[in-house]
């Protein structure tokens, strides 16, 4: 269910595309990004995950530039975004759906983008036909759908040809049918070498998509890696009369195996993910077997505990006055200089 | 850095603002023009007990001068709004993002601003002028005066009409840059000129020593490059508005490109620091 991207290990260190090393940004006494360090490995699409207000935004904002950090660097390619020599032939960024005039047509908006490096008409109305809007686009931009803001943002962001793409948050606000056709697209993009980051505050809107995890909550670094990695070593689920008697037999087999009172009475849980070698030792050890599976790794819920276990606890919200109302997952009540991927508010015609 | 221009202009002239503000221009220079012309060529007014006629109290030239250049109070707000809205606009719709994206060595994005806005300005000047010639030059001609009295001396006043546009685009870009809120900064630009300067320079009248710095003030310099009443009767120039003691054609001018510079310094320093959230 992962990716048809190379299964080996990332390379680290010496070749990353991205490096984010200790990187920090106070806004006042508020820390949203707390000495962070990641890399994002060329060639492969990672996802930048985390609740709304854990810093991803900040993060990202930093690595291009935009945000001056209090400490720490970000470099893409070796250098700080502001030394690359013609950036948009480097990195292609997707920040905000909203980032548009809405009095200026979205073909107007990339020829406004292509003019500063140069890059000649066609090469817009190339990759207008790419993201399938080449008609809308000759449209005011104010009038128009998200899902139509989210192509016209990644029309932008691959204006310049560039092998380092930066995301945040491309499938807010898509309908299903709008993220089905971004993972296509996102796979076609990594199909060409490019190294993809994009951020997520849901880690199911992309573990169909990533082939690594960066997860920061509170700002900090909680866990980075494969999506093998997170997903751990494969487990099957076997249900039986007699589990004491199966854990012996499966014991004996060489296998790893002990109770798993979560799932039920009865359930064993197996470390493998050869269901018919755990049959077979059943059906040897003469111990009946009610239900044989693949245990899933509920990513959702191993997310959730990750992000929002006690001392990972945000923070951000505690302080910024009366405790929310509403469940762990919402945005913090205006954490300052963090735009959360909220409601859009600049829509519709105003000027 | 001619990319970045490029860039720049595509921005002012892909959006509707351009040719209504264009228009815009070119009505504000054509109605004042002729309002102007109508009181001054048909006009008179009171000096001591007397009531004269205005047109026969000034120099052609300054008559001329005074009809075509009518409008550029008003003109040189427009600019002003301009100038805002050129950084304004991008903070306002988020696009700075982009615009830094695309130019993240800040101070060049700012400086292909002052560019754009400088070729932006003059095609509005241009507007202006027209209009100016058009509405003034209907009523001069009913008045059989001369349209161009004096060729060269109107050309150098409209390249200083031209001038003032630029300059005070340029203080909206800085200003632009100061406040992020382009509402505020409108509102806190046009309230300066328009109500603060003067009560300042009222209070200023009172004090021995200081008042002269009131010549200095922007809408004064202004007033001042245009040599508006240059040759005419202090007493009528008093009744007609003219501001008491004033700077020389050129000084106006270079304490108005004064004020530019400062502006965008102002702005580059701001750009080069601030978080784009």
């Amino acid at each position: 269910m992962t990716v048809s991207a190379p299964a080996e290990h990332p390379p680290r260190s010496r070749d990353a595309a991205i490096v984010v090393r200790d990187l920090t940004k106070k806004f006042g006494d508020f820390v949203a990004v707390d000495s962070l360090s990641f890399e994002v490995a060329p060639g492969r699409i990672t996802g930048f995950l985390g609740p709304n207000g854990a810093g991803k935004t900040t993060t990202l904002r930093m690595l291009l530039g935009l945000i001056r950090p209090t400490a720490g660097t970000g470099l893409i390619d070796g250098v700080t975004y502001a030394q690359l020599d013609r950036p948009l032939q480097t990195v292609g960024a997707a920040l905000e759906a909203t980032n548009f005039h809405p009095g200026r047509s979205g073909r107007d908006h990339l020829r406004v983008l292509a003019a500063t490096h140069g890059i000649p008409d066609s090469r817009v109305d190339e990759l207008l036909t790419l993201v399938g809007i080449p008609a809308a686009a000759r449209k005011r931009a104010g009038g128009y759908s998200m899902g139509m803001r989210q192509r016209l943002g990644l029309a932008a962001a691959l204006l310049g040809d560039p092998h380092v793409l930066i995301l945040d948050e491309p499938a807010n606000g898509l309908d299903p049918e709008g993220i089905r056709w971004l993972r296509g697209f996102l796979r076609h993009l990594a199909s060409q070498g490019k190294t993809i980051l994009i951020s997520s505050h849901l880690l199911s809107e992309v573990e169909q998509t990533v082939d690594d995890v960066v997860i920061i909550a509170n700002g900090e670094l909680v866990r980075q890696g494969t999506m093998e990695e997170l997903h751990g070593e494969s487990t099957a689920l076997v249900r039986t009369s007699n589990a004491r008697g199966l854990i012996e037999a499966l014991q004996g087999a060489g296998l790893e195996a002990g109770d798993e009172a979560a799932q039920g009475p009865g359930a064993v849980r197996v470390t493998t993910d050869d269901l018919v070698r755990v049959g077979d030792i059943a059906l040897a050890a003469g111990v009946p077997v009610h239900e044989l599976r693949i245990l899933r790794t509920d990513l959702e819920r191993l997310y959730f505990q990750l992000t929002e276990s006690p001392e990972r606890q945000n923070r951000n919200r505690s302080e910024a006055g009366p405790p929310p109302s509403g469940p762990p997952v919402d945005q913090p009540p205006g954490a300052p200089g963090i735009p959360g991927p909220g409601p859009d508010t600049t829509r519709g015609g105003q000027r | 850095m001619s990319h970045l221009i490029r860039s720049e202009l595509r921005k002012y002239f892909s959006t509707r603002m351009w040719w209504g503000m264009t228009l815009a221009m070119f009505f504000v220079g054509a109605l004042f023009a002729a309002f102007t012309g109508y009181f001054t060529l048909y006009g008179e007014m009171p000096v001591g007990q007397a009531m004269v006629s205005v047109k026969d109290a000034m120099p052609e030239l300054t008559l001329v001068r005074m009809i075509y250049s009518a409008g550029i109070q008003f003109g040189y707000m427009l600019a002003l709004v301009i100038g805002v809205l050129s950084m304004g606009q991008e903070f306002r719709h988020k696009t700075i993002s982009n615009t830094f994206l695309a130019g993240p060595r800040r101070h060049q994005v700012v400086l292909a601003k002052v560019a754009a806005l400088v070729v932006i300005l003059v095609v509005n000047a241009v507007a202006h002028i027209a209009g100016s010639v058009l509405g003034g030059g209907i009523l001069l001609s009913t008045a059989g005066v001369t349209l161009f009295p004096d060729a060269g001396a109107l050309a150098q006043t409209f390249a200083l009409m031209a001038l003032i546009l630029v300059v005070w685009g340029l203080i909206g870009l800085g200003l632009g840059v100061l406040i992020p809120n382009q509402v505020a900064a409108l509102f806190l630009g046009i309230a300066i000129t328009l109500i603060v300067e003067p009560l300042v320079a009222l209070a200023l009248s009172f004090f021995e020593g200081v008042d002269v710095l009131a010549k200095f003030f922007p809408s004064q310099a202004t007033t001042a490059t245009l040599s508006v009443f240059d040759g005419v009767d202090p007493a009528l120039a008093e009744a007609m508005g003219a501001g008491g003691d004033q700077l020389t054609w050129w000084g106006g001018a270079v304490t108005l490109l004064c004020y530019a510079l400062v502006m965008t310094l102002i702005g580059l320093l701001l750009t080069r620091r601030r978080d784009i959230a």
